[in-house]
């Protein structure tokens, strides 16, 4: 157990200084004005000169484009492209789906993205969530074709985030409508640009843009294609653990939990109504003179710190239910002048408590819903027996 | 506080902590089952047990080695609280190790702290500064005729004749009513803005403990809901399988294991680096605190009518999770001391 600073060698802290001072001049406040109105969860300005870096694939070697950075340079990275609040949805996807093309993609497939994930100039995005229903994603519906050499492909995506900013997507498809619904699934990287992919945007009221994909006859070579045919469940299996955190060990430097991003917008509405409970109202007191404003804001700094604790997919959950719960708290707290978008005559800070509310209510969903979360915990957790719904995965 | 800040987030335990761990767990399991814990209803004291409990040494442990001690850290201490806790065993360990905490550190003399260390006699902790020499609810008094109080500027050991009248209580605790007597033998540790930081850090230590405690309490009345939802069926299922049983119960699960953490994260860094996150070991109280009477309530409710008898295990956990949680000082005072250090209005 250590919960301790840790005391970095000069050439570590020179390290840091070098990724603080130019991530400073790197994020310049049109980078994050833009994410506001926009959403986009990724700026290409600020990507390809972190992939100049080798700092989107830290782990890598030089010689592969990456940065060769040990697990202790990675977590000072990690935690200044936090504090900077870089863009990094995008950036986040690819990372996921290239552990499956690296894994499963044709040799030649791989080798010719590995380098442009590297610099940044190949981006991944998830399509995975069917127009039907998201949660069950063996269910899906979108179909693929064989046809010689190629694919076709036929169907909608909802939800694929970052599409407009993606050379391809991880794209699952029905293969074979008469096998078992797990059986009948393949994984595809298919390229966005190809003839009869339409990008729609879809705009939340957290302020994100996702989208809704069309695929309308769009052929693809078998090139694209990751694992067998038929055989999608498994190659999907590494990038969902990996975004659902099963099975991961922790090096005592990591956030135990995975829902610790989720946080991070209620950390920044917490700090801006601590200062406003500081502040002298229009009444002439000051909120935190009063007893039940400091216990209610105690109870949201302990929900918080909850959070950030609990570990693994408990701390997807619990992260959700802390930013849901504890925005509307704050919300309550600072009445209607809270509500003021950023920007307006007299709005606390940069309307961060009014954005926590609102963004605060996507974590619940995406990334899989906190319903997903708690039927894994109750079966992978606590051992409880599986239900038998009628689409449920026959294991035989 | 750097929210981005550089640290350490292991919560992996060493070698010497999970055998520390084990062996606790062990001891517990065997010599606290259930019927113990009810055989001491409903004073809550099994002397016998405590003796046994004292022989492993776990009173005095956490005591500086030149004090008769093993240097064990407060981390040491939440491990064995949360066994403790699992086996809602009937000793006054918590309110009896933070006392003796406190006497060494508070620098009584040989005297003085022996018999606590040993554990001759059990010494307690009034949680609440005394006001006008009125009486106030002192857990374990009813079986520590040894208690330490801040009163007015003065942080003082009283000692009586004998334990105060046990007042029948809902977490058969032996809580009684006391008032420091003014013809008892009074032993003055500290005056002044000593004597409040002391019994101050003594109160937030019982927190932690508390806290450690109910954590531990709180996942052995989830397991046995847990294996009840296994068996029990309805409609040709088990009820486990049903999302109206499975979900709760997942709830419960990631309370537990996020107080755990925040009691593990509070008392390592009381331990290493006291005075960095004074608002931690409270806020690990009012999160253990939550957790242990939603999680009580979840469990018993999901045994139905059978988790609503006494007969039933189910009632001991529920009934101690407010009768323990509410000794160390009402959880709403605590969020309010909370709040004020995180306003830093004091
Ligand atoms: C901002 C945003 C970004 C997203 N980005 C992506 C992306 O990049 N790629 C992608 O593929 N998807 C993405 N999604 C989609 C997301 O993964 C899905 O919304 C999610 O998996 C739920 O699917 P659904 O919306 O179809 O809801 P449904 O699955 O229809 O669920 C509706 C409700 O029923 C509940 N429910 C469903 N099944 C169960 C069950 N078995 N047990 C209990 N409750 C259940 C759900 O929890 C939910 O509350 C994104 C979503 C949002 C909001």
């Amino acid at each position: 157990m250590d919960f301790g600073t840790i005391e970095l060698t000069p050439e570590q802290q020179e390290f840091a200084d070098e990724v603080r001072s130019f991530l400073d001049a790197l994020v310049t406040p049109d980078v994050l004005e833009h994410e506001r109105a926009h959403g986009d969860g990724f700026n290409e300005r600020v990507h390809l000169a972190l992939g100049s870096r080798g700092w989107l694939t830290p782990q890598w070697s030089p010689e592969d484009g990456g940065a060769g950075l040990d697990p202790l340079r990675r977590r000072i990275l990690e935690l200044e492209l936090q504090r900077h609040r870089v863009p990094d949805i995008t950036a986040g996807t690819t990372n996921l789906v290239w552990t499956a093309v690296d894994r499963f993609a044709d040799p030649s497939l791989r080798d010719e993205l590995a380098p442009r994930v590297a610099d940044g100039t190949a981006r991944f995005c998830l399509g995975y969530t069917d127009p039907e229903g998201g949660s069950d994603i063996a269910a899906s519906r979108l179909r693929a074709v064989r046809d010689g050499d190629e694919w076709v492909l036929n169907g909608a995506k909802m939800f694929t985030t970052g599409a407009q900013n993606c050379q391809y997507t991880f794209l699952i498809a029905r293969t074979d409508p008469e096998l078992p619904k797990h059986k009948g699934l393949t994984m595809f990287l298919v390229p966005l640009a190809a003839p009869g992919v339409e990008i729609q945007a879809i705009r939340t009221f957290g302020g994100e843009r996702t989208n809704a994909v069309y695929y309308g006859d769009v052929r693809i070579s078998d090139r694209y294609r990751l694992g067998g045919v038929n055989d999608g469940w498994a190659v999907l299996h590494g990038p969902l653990d990996e975004e659902h955190s099963v099975g991961t060990a922790s090096d005592g430097l990591a956030d135990p939990s995975v829902g610790r991003s989720f946080l991070r917008p209620l950390e920044v509405a917490l700090d801006e109504t601590l200062a406003w409970a500081r502040e002298t109202g229009p009444d002439g007191s000051r909120p935190v003179d009063d007893p039940s404003v400091v216990a209610r804001l105690a109870r949201v700094a302990v929900e918080l710190e909850a959070g950030v604790v609990t570990p693994g997919p408990m701390g997807r959950v619990k992260g959700s239910l802390a930013i849901v719960e504890g925005a509307a708290e704050l919300l309550d707290l600072t009445g209607a002048v809270g509500l003021l978008s950023p920007g307006a005559d007299g709005a606390l800070g940069d309307g961060d408590v009014d954005f926590a509310h609102r963004w605060a209510q996507g974590t619940a969903t995406y990334g899989g819903t906190v319903e997903v979360f708690r039927t894994i915990i109750a079966q992978h957790v606590l051992g409880l027996p599986r239900a038998g719904y009628p689409g449920s995965k026959v294991l035989m | 506080m750097d929210r981005f800040e550089l640290r350490r987030q292991d919560f992996s335990l060493d070698e010497d902590q999970k055998a520390l761990q084990t062996s606790v767990a062990e001891f517990f399991a065997k010599q606290c089952p259930t019927g113990t814990v009810r055989a001491a209803e409903p004073l809550g004291f099994d002397e016998d047990l405590w003796r046994r409990v004292l022989d492993l040494g776990v009173a005095s442990m956490s005591l500086p080695e030149a004090r008769g001690g093993d240097d064990a850290t407060l981390v040491d201490l939440v491990l064995i609280a949360e066994e403790l806790g699992r086996a809602v065993a009937p000793v006054p360990l918590v309110g009896h190790a933070v006392a003796t905490r406190l006497l060494a550190r508070a620098g009584a003399s040989d005297e003085v702290l022996a018999p606590a260390a040993r554990g001759d006699r059990v010494f307690a902790l009034a949680p609440a500064a005394v006001r006008n020499g009125r009486r106030q609810l002192v857990p374990d008094a009813a079986v520590a005729a040894d208690v330490l109080a801040l009163s007015g500027d003065k942080l003082a050991l009283h000692s009586a004749a004998g334990p105060a009248p046990h007042v029948a209580n809902q977490g058969s605790t032996p809580l009684a009513w006391w008032a420091p007597d003014p013809g008892q033998e009074r032993v003055v540790l500290a005056v002044g803005d000593e004597a409040r930081d002391l019994h101050r850090a003594a109160v937030a230590e019982w927190r932690l403990l508390t806290a450690a405690a109910l954590v531990g309490l709180t996942e052995a009345a989830l397991h046995l809901a847990v294996e009840f939802a296994k068996t029990r069926r309805t409609m040709g299922v088990p009820i486990g399988t049903l999302q109206g049983v499975a979900f709760p119960l997942a709830d419960v699960a990631i309370a537990v294991s996020g107080a755990r953490n925040l009691v593990w994260k509070a008392a390592w860094l009381t331990e290493h680096e006291p005075g960095s996150r004074p608002e931690l070991p409270l806020m690990a109280f009012d999160y253990a605190v939550r957790t242990a009477t939603h999680g009580t309530t979840t469990s018993a409710h999901m045994q139905g009518g059978l988790g609503f008898t006494a007969e039933a295990d189910a009632s001991l956990y529920f009934l101690r999770a407010k009768g323990w949680s509410l000794l160390a000082v009402g959880p709403g005072e605590n969020l309010q001391d909370i709040g004020d250090l995180i306003t830093g209005t004091d």
